[in-house]
């Protein structure tokens, strides 16, 4: 049995009387009672929202930030003169950094203190969950280096709310799809990310996969506090806690084959290496009551991980050829031309957009008849007015005009890109076509690129991540979509580059590595993963020498033929909208100056701008 | 000037007073007239010859049919099972597809979308009749064969082919699956005899076959074959009408 401690209150209290300036009434503590309600406002806040990270006003803690000033403060805010404090880091109670906590808490806030788990009712840890059984009178209290989950896909913290709120974690499982193509396994470790309560993403911190299990539908309550970042996320009791894996690769703690543990002998512990390639129990209370009999083996046993031991049997490389009929999601289901419905896929009525003052105000004097698209009025840039157009499945509209004629603009107000000033847009996969999509909220207008309506850019980096392999790119869709099965996204991968004529063998290969034209090809693959109704392509072979854009031409051109899409091609090249619609609309300087069917545009152009378009185009 | 017949069995186009100026807004804003004022009557299984010097008005009034060229003003009635259509005013995408079913247009150039060989542009015209692709395919070898172009080319890009070559493939796919109207602005043009005497072979089993036939030959032979009716055209305007022996006899 390990002794309670019982130490001295003298150390930390003897300082802060000295900077109290001899105020001999102030209570012993680190935290006033302020900050403490600060910690339990937002631990509360936690506790209802499992695994969503709470914003709390972290104060400075004597330890450094990103050393455990997160932990201290959660465990000062819940701790108090009646509970007994356990303190491990790296799955010892014994290190300086734990002895020093363990010290500093228990003497500032009058809790007595331990070293056996059994008698905790607050732990403080870095990297262990402890191997003893927990229970609901404890609260496990963790110090977390890096509490956001998504960090290592995306940098912007803005970006990563957005993508906990909207429920966007498509960029974590192409992580995890990267690691599984590089490695075969997933290689991520601790802080392995999470599904809390089938919401939020959390990142598990700083324990081991071996302790992931023990997070799911537990007896205690679990704290994390992260002070650098100043949040504190939680994972109440009887939470499900789910590690994020594909529905045909097995979640895999680690694994030391015959490890067992050289001081107390047992087999069945998360073991780490110590000197002369021995190994020892990463839990030294756990480890030395077992050297002296004083644990319930059996009960342990039933607790640890072993159902998710690593079997080369089951991994990625040895099923790719078992599951060549697994299931993929059920494709979403689509609206087929209704009898009643609208014959269009998408309809744009009068869109417009103004850069500067003024809005609708600054529109009147703008425009081909005055030559300008910059507002006399209040010097605003008019870059699209009064625009309006439908295509139907099946059917490819062209977008033409010179460089700067709104035709990009009027695209990207379509999809979302940019905030169209007046006009509406309107999808008939969405509500029959009776909703006006840009009234839409952002984060549905953005679930509509999913699969209702994919954009294909000028340039290959605005619509891929060159730093993501081929297929990687194209998951990011797939997994937006739904799609969880690892096999079913690769054979879907390989159709799709199949179609699009990139080689299979460049499917692991980073889009960086890529030519222009491979680079497009992909993204065309990838804007067609979902097969949406709608596809947007602006610019798609502008920036691509000669040959290769009539190679991506080519593509785009039997893709339009065989696929019931309804197509908008934005260009100012003629022979690209000749090749590729069979109506356009001609803009300039913002407004629709002519429209009709591509060859009568073409043969028989009216407007003096577009017979000034077609005789550059003979050229 | 022709008696106008629009309830007369069996009419398939009835134009009306069709009129075009092109406006040149590159060249200091001139007028072109091309059609001034142009009444046709085509039947089922008639073949009208538009006869006429060069200048005239004959590519244009196929072409403002067609509605590649948009008229001034004037009616282009297509009459279909579903009644008449009014091509000058039907939408754009509904002409697109009426054109695709019913209406063939085989101009004296090939411009096939590049890249792409003659069964598929073929296939790709019996598509748009409504055939499903493996029935389409088919039918474009059978209209292929019929021109007599040699199978070892149905892959090769069009854009390498001779225009002999690629005027078959423009009748083929302008034939295949025969439309109700058909548009042939000099369709032979470039063939030599052998070849010259299959597609008029075809073009005379198509207008046997009902289809009604709209077109331009610069050779008095070719119409004196073909043609049920030759139109005279100068001017831009229709000045004679009648039966080829009667017109061409007079021109000649």
């Amino acid at each position: 049995m390990a002794a309670r401690l019982s130490e001295p209150r003298t150390g930390s209290t003897r300082v802060l009387s000295l900077l109290d300036d001899g105020r001999t009434d102030a209570p012993p503590g680190i935290l006033d009672e302020g900050a403490k309600r600060e910690i339990r406002r937002a631990t509360l806040t936690a506790v209802c929202v499992p695994g969503y990270q709470v914003p709390f006003g972290s104060r400075e803690m004597p330890v450094a930030r990103g050393w455990g000033s997160g932990g201290l403060q959660v465990t000062l805010g819940v701790v108090g003169s009646g509970d007994v404090l356990k303190v491990i880091d790296q799955g010892d109670d014994g290190g300086v950094n734990a002895t020093n906590l363990r010290r500093m808490i228990s003497s500032t806030m009058g809790c007595a203190a331990t070293t056996d788990t059994r008698e905790a009712t607050v732990v403080q840890t870095r990297h262990r969950v402890p191997e003893e059984a927990l229970g609901a009178e404890q609260i496990v209290v963790y110090q977390v280096p890096v509490p956001e989950p998504l960090r290592g896909v995306e940098k912007s913290v803005a970006e990563c709310a957005r993508m906990h709120a909207e429920q966007d974690y498509s960029a974590m499982w192409v992580s995890l799809y990267e690691d599984l193509v590089r490695n075969g396994v997933i290689t991520k470790s601790t802080g392995y990310p999470v599904l809390v309560g089938g919401r939020y993403v959390m990142a598990t911190s700083p324990v081991p996969r071996w302790d992931v299990p023990r997070l799911h539908m537990s007896e205690h309550l679990n704290l994390y506090g992260a002070g650098r970042e100043k949040r504190i996320y939680a994972i109440p009791p009887h939470t499900a806690v789910e590690p994020l894996t594909f529905d045909d690769v097995p979640f895999e703690v680690e694994h030391i084959p015959d490890g067992t543990c050289a001081y107390c002998g047992s087999d069945d512990t998360f073991l780490v290496e110590a000197s002369g390639g021995q190994y020892v129990c990463s839990d030294s209370d756990w480890c030395g009551r077992a050297a002296d009999g004083d644990v319930d083996r059996a009960a342990h046993r039933e607790r640890v991980p072993l159902a998710w031991l690593p079997d080369p049997r089951r991994r990625v490389a040895a099923t790719a050829r078992d599951t060549a009929e697994a299931p993929r999601p059920a494709a979403g289901v689509r609206p087929t031309a209704a009898a009643d419905g609208p014959e269009w896929a998408l309809r744009v009525d009068g869109i417009g957009k103004v850069h500067g003052p003024g809005g609708a105000a600054a529109v009147p004097g703008t425009g081909p008849e005055h030559a300008t698209a910059i507002s006399p009025a209040t010097g605003a840039v008019v870059a699209a007015w009064d625009v309006s157009f439908d295509v139907a499945p099946g059917e490819a509209l062209g977008l033409i005009g010179e460089s700067g004629s709104g035709k990009s603009t009027v695209l990207r107000c379509v999809i979302g890109d940019e905030t169209a000033t007046a006009g509406s847009v309107r999808l008939s996969g969405v509500d029959g076509g009776r909703t006006d999509v840009l009234a839409l909220d952002p984060s549905a207008r953005r679930g509509l690129r999913v699969d209702t309506m994919a954009v294909v850019y000028q340039d290959p980096a605005a619509g891929l991540d060159l730093n993501v392999t081929a297929g990687g790119n194209i998951a990011e869709r797939l997994t937006a979509a739904g799609w969880r099965g690892y096999h079913a996204i690769r054979r879907r991968v390989a159709e799709l580059l199949d179609r699009v004529e990139v080689p299979l063998s460049r499917m692991d290969d980073a889009v960086g590595t890529f030519s222009g034209g491979m680079r497009q090809r992909v993204q065309i693959a990838k804007a067609l993963a979902t097969e949406p109704p709608v596809l947007l392509l602006d610019e798609p072979t502008t920036g691509l020498d000669a040959s290769v854009a009539a190679g991506v031409l080519d593509l785009l051109r039997g893709l339009l033929i065989e696929r019931n899409v309804a197509a908008v091609v934005v260009s100012h090249d003629f022979a690209v909208i000749e090749a590729l619609t069979e109506r356009s609309v001609v803009m300039q300087l913002g407004r629709v100056i002519e429209s009709g069917l591509t060859d009568q545009l073409f043969r028989d152009p009216h407007h003096p701008y577009t017979q000034r378009l077609v005789a550059a185009a003979r050229r | 000037m022709p008696t106008p017949q629009p309830d007369r069995p069996g009419a398939v186009l009835t134009v009306r007073e069709l009129r075009k100026t092109f406006t040149l807004h590159t060249i200091d804003g001139r007028t072109v007239v091309s059609l001034d004022g142009v009444d046709l009557d085509v039947a089922a299984g008639e073949h009208v010859a538009v006869a006429g010097p060069s200048g005239a008005g004959k590519s244009s009034l196929l072409r403002c049919i067609h509605r590649s060229y948009l008229p001034d003003s004037g009616s282009v009635l297509l009459h279909t099972p579903d009644g008449p259509v009014e091509l000058t005013a039907l939408p754009d995408r509904a002409l697109a597809r009426l054109r695709g079913r019913e209406i063939g247009y085989v101009s004296q150039f090939l411009t096939p979308p590049p890249r792409t060989g003659p069964l598929d542009v073929v296939a790709a015209a019996a598509r748009r009749r409504g055939l499903a692709p493996a029935e389409a395919r088919d039918a474009a070898a059978e209209s292929l064969h019929r021109l007599g172009l040699d199978e070892a080319l149905w892959d090769v890009d069009c854009g390498v082919l001779s225009g002999g070559e690629r005027q078959r493939i423009n009748l083929a796919a302008g034939t295949v699956r025969p439309p109700r109207l058909l548009l042939l602005d000099e369709p032979v043009s470039a063939l030599d005899p052998r070849n010259r005497e299959r597609a008029l072979q075809l073009i005379a089993s198509l207008t046997d076959q009902g289809v009604a036939v709209v077109a331009v030959f610069h050779d008095l032979d070719a119409m004196r074959q073909l043609a049920t009716r030759v139109v005279q055209m100068t001017d831009a305007r229709i000045v004679a009408e009648g039966p080829a022996r009667d017109i061409l006899g007079a021109v000649a």
